[in-house]
């Protein structure tokens, strides 16, 4: 099935089986590696990106379902490299990544978490995301949300 | 203090694989296979003080280090980066003797066509080449001066370094525009190492080298590995444990789309396809039917690891607990099946041409699947080349059993590279996992406080015999080595016996971060504080009242003392809250925590975690918390939630929907105390792990008076509250 969406803001066309997981069109057609497969049921978030701005877990999300919408992925989510989503610029500051397996995942859901509600609290954080991190970053994982959202509060006002 | 400039052992160049770890030990044990019990005894002594060597000793610069045109300096570890940090601390040590900043020097996987290989297990990666990477690093300085000083024609003496560039007097060079001259290396012996009171680096915070492209999800990951014209695979294994291949119609996934290639094994059957989804599809239209035994489950499990079965082994015993007439007070403890988790999947993407391989691979134990596969494929071993990627985690599951024969001989059938991926649920059901343990203690207090006798006695399953050659678990009797590690009393008391009873479980058993001493540890310190509470002396005084003036249990009081100051240990505790502490020597490397729990609508809730550590010589501190951040939720996860369970003769767990592991809500308060009582590095990847159990545990009796001894404990304090 040829499917047009566009990712990135990048419109693509491709060819492929309907049912196939939105996360293997990504990774092995569009060859984009950031988001990652952990378990295939949607339980462990390593996979999540934005479908018309929906955080979503694409292992278990079929690609025709994303046919004509905007798919973004971790590499999409700053504008470039050198000007890095909050998110990311906090992940760095606050030093978070171990493996880093898990990071994107929790990086797009940490985005759209902020999106939602630029202040929150550490247990809005806790009990907003339920993302899978086998190293146990999560104390870190809540300290650099909590950074980022000061981080785009503060380039709003500026 | 103990030298920490120390050479390691020289004389044995060589530029190829070391034996699967652990052989060194059994290869050692066979010599001495005369003897049984007080032998037997004797190598635990040996073992349990034992010092992983750095396994690589070849110094020649050029299979550790690039120079590069930009003047910045490549570093090929032998040793794998899965999330412990150690590419940073090698940068930092290698910074040290080479005049570069940190950041001027990159780290990348060594693989076997351009350097060293070494296994990645055992939290000894820094430890071990703590004195190694210093020594290349300064060789290769003093290569660098006296190449220079051939060019220039001046003495070596007269040459500095500083910031990458070699000056003498008005002469000055980079080590890159140096390097891009010398057509024939003539390397220097390695000069003597700087002492530790000049470093620059060590010691101080330095940010982590590899969070760039973790931070911006770069491709650096085995399973992000892509190849031309590669395809891909799926494989179907038996889902029940140790079953047999009994017969198989494969008709439906020949005709399947994207399907280019059937291969049928003994007790797997593999498809090639061209993409991902297509082969798992057609891997899903295979009706198998397998031989098995439908009776194995968690029951009888229990009871096959259990005191009093299987072959025992004693491994220590000083004094005579039966000559103390005390009355004998009893603990028996159990912990379950566990499960890695590691996100990353096992991956091996293989690319098998003219009679050779090329293994791109996210894994702890490159000398494994280079064995491995040589042997499945009947290739000769320097014909399998490895190349390790940055690992998804690992955690122990990633050093043994990969799907990298599966991977080979799929890549040989079609002739073309094929990327292979493990399910979740064959990550669970095909892999190995931490044996159930049973433990049986027993200690005798005197009057003053004392402890006059204690008793160990362990029943485990073995994690060690996959890594050994068979002829090992006879001289053994039992795995004092891995499963044992932590078994012994390491506290100052007269009367003390260590016994292991040994069985093998009807699946495969192996390492688990932090291997027997987060089970051992929890029973041991559990019942430390049980002992206390019969002796009404405070758990905290107890424990350093049984450290003695050995340099291990100088420094485990010490810690005693830091982190119960810092802690407020004896100060008063806020309203419904328990606190309990627990103490641990692992990898030379002293661990304490003191947990502070809650119970919120019938469950334990974690609410701050106080963890000290002495890890010897500290190098990059940040790094250090991190690691001690990090096994205190795998270990709260492992202690509230994880449990494997069998029935039926199936692991019952096939994903994260029925083995619980710990989420953002669960992220208590913590705090990491680092204390350098050592000037030497010793492992931190695993010793924090091992308190949090036993910590949460006596908490738990604080709070509640309820002794819970079994893992998870979430679950049993809801069955103990429903009984």
């Amino acid at each position: 099935m040829q499917l047009s969406l566009t990712i990135n803001n990048k419109p693509t066309v491709l060819d492929v089986e309907p049912e196939m997981p939105l996360l293997w069109l990504i990774r092995d057609e569009a060859q984009l590696k950031g988001t990652k497969f952990g378990c295939g049921k949607a339980l462990c978030g390593a996979c999540s990106l934005y479908v018309d701005g929906d955080l979503i877990r694409s292992c278990s999300y079929p690609a025709q379902l994303a046919n004509g919408k905007k798919i973004t992925t971790i590499e999409g989510l700053s504008e470039n490299e050198t000007h890095l989503h909050p998110v990311q610029q906090a992940w760095l500051e606050v030093q978070v990544p171990q493996c880093g397996y898990c990071q994107s995942g929790f990086m797009m859901a940490a985005a759209k978490l902020l999106e939602e509600n630029p202040n929150p609290t550490a247990d809005d954080i806790k009990n907003g995301i339920s993302n899978i991190c086998r190293c146990g970053t999560h104390p870190r994982i809540i300290k650099a949300i909590l950074l980022a959202a000061k981080l785009k509060n503060d380039g709003k006002r500026g | 203090m103990e030298n920490a400039d120390k050479k390691p052992k020289k004389g044995f160049s060589r530029r190829k694989f070391l034996a699967i770890s652990g052989s060194g030990v059994a290869g050692t044990l066979a010599l001495l296979y005369f003897g049984r019990g007080a032998i037997r005894r004797k190598i635990s002594d040996v073992t349990s003080e034992m010092d992983i060597p750095a396994d690589v000793s070849n110094f020649d610069h050029k299979l550790w280090f690039e120079v590069n045109a930009d003047n910045t300096i490549t570093l090929k570890s032998p040793k794998a980066e899965m999330g412990q940090g150690i590419f940073t601390g090698f940068a930092m040590l290698a910074a040290e003797e080479l005049d570069m900043a940190v950041e001027k020097i990159k780290v990348v996987h060594a693989n076997s066509l351009n350097g060293l290989l070494s296994n990645t297990a055992a939290s000894n990666s820094t430890s071990s080449f703590y004195v190694t990477i210093r020594e290349v690093a300064a060789t290769l300085r003093e290569t660098l001066k006296l190449q220079a000083s051939k060019l220039w024609n001046i003495p070596v003496a007269s040459i500095s370094t500083k910031d990458g560039m070699l000056t003498a007097g008005d002469k000055q060079l980079s080590y890159a525009d140096l390097a891009k001259q010398i057509t024939k290396w003539e390397t220097t012996e390695t000069p003597a190492l700087r002492p530790s009171s000049q470093f620059k680096y060590v010691g101080k915070q330095q940010k982590r080298i590899d969070l760039p492209d973790k931070v911006l999800a770069k491709p650096i990951y085995g399973i992000d590995t892509t190849l031309p014209n590669m395809v891909y695979g799926a494989v179907l294994y038996s889902p029940y444990v140790k079953g047999t291949l009994k017969s198989a119609d494969t008709s439906g996934a020949k005709n399947s789309t994207g399907v280019l290639k059937i291969v049928e094994e003994t007790n797997w059957i593999g498809v090639v396809a061209t993409s991902r989804y297509a082969a798992q599809t057609a891997v899903e239209k295979i009706k198998a039917e397998w031989d098995y035994n439908p009776n194995v489950s968690t029951k009888d499990l229990e009871k096959l690891i259990t005191v009093g079965n299987g072959k025992e082994v004693n491994i220590q015993n000083d004094g005579d607990t039966d000559s103390v007439p005390d009355e004998v007070l009893t603990g028996e403890f159990r912990t379950p099946i566990g499960f890695h988790g590691n996100l990353e999947p096992s991956i091996v993407v293989a690319d098998y041409k003219d009679n050779k391989i090329t293994l791109y691979a996210s894994f702890q134990n490159p000398a494994y699947l280079q064995t491995s596969v040589a042997e499945a494929l009947d290739l000769k071993t320097e014909d399998v080349a490895i190349v390790p990627t940055y690992m998804g985690g690992g955690f122990g599951r990633k050093a043994f059993k990969s799907n990298a024969v599966e991977a080979a001989k799929l890549s040989k059938a079609v002739g073309k590279p094929v990327h292979l991926l493990a399910t979740r649920q064959q990550e669970f059901q095909n892999g190995y996992v931490r044996p159930n343990t049973h433990h049986v203690l027993k200690g005798k207090v005197g009057k003053d406080g004392k402890i006059l006798a204690f008793e160990h006695h362990l029943a485990t399953g073995p994690m060690i015999f996959n890594s050994v050659p068979a002829i090992a678990e006879t001289i053994l009797g039992a795995d004092f080595i891995l499963a044992g590690h932590g078994a012994r009393c390491a506290y100052h008391v007269p009367n003390v016996k260590t016994t292991i009873w040994h069985n093998n479980l009807p699946f495969e058993t192996s390492i688990w971060r932090g291997v027997g001493m987060f089970a051992n540890t929890f029973a041991i310190e559990s019942f430390m504080d049980e002992l206390a509470h019969k002796a009404g002396v405070n758990p905290l005084k107890l424990r350093i009242d049984h450290c003695d003036d050995t340099p291990q249990l100088v420094r485990r009081k010490k810690l005693l003392e830091i982190i119960g100051e810092k802690s407020g240990w004896h100060l008063p505790k806020s309203e419904g809250v328990g606190r309990g502490l627990a103490v641990c020597d692992d990898r030379k490397t002293v661990s304490a925590a003191v947990v502070e729990v809650k119970i919120v609508d019938g469950a334990i809730k974690i609410v701050k975690v106080i963890q000290a550590i002495d890890p010897g010589k500290i190098i990059n501190p940040d790094g250090i918390r991190q690691q001690v951040e990090g096994a205190t939720m795998m270990a709260i996860s492992a202690s509230l939630y994880e449990q494997g369970t069998v029935e039926n003769g199936q692991f019952v767990q096939t994903n994260f929907h029925n083995y619980q592991v710990v989420r953002l809500s669960d992220t208590p308060e913590i705090e990491v105390i680092l204390h350098e009582g050592s000037e030497v590095p010793s492992g931190v990847g695993e010793p924090p792990l091992s308190p949090i159990a036993p910590a949460i545990a006596n908490a738990i009796f604080d709070l509640t008076g309820k002794r819970l001894r079994s893992l998870p404990l979430q679950l049993v304090l809801q069955n103990a509250s429903n009984q």
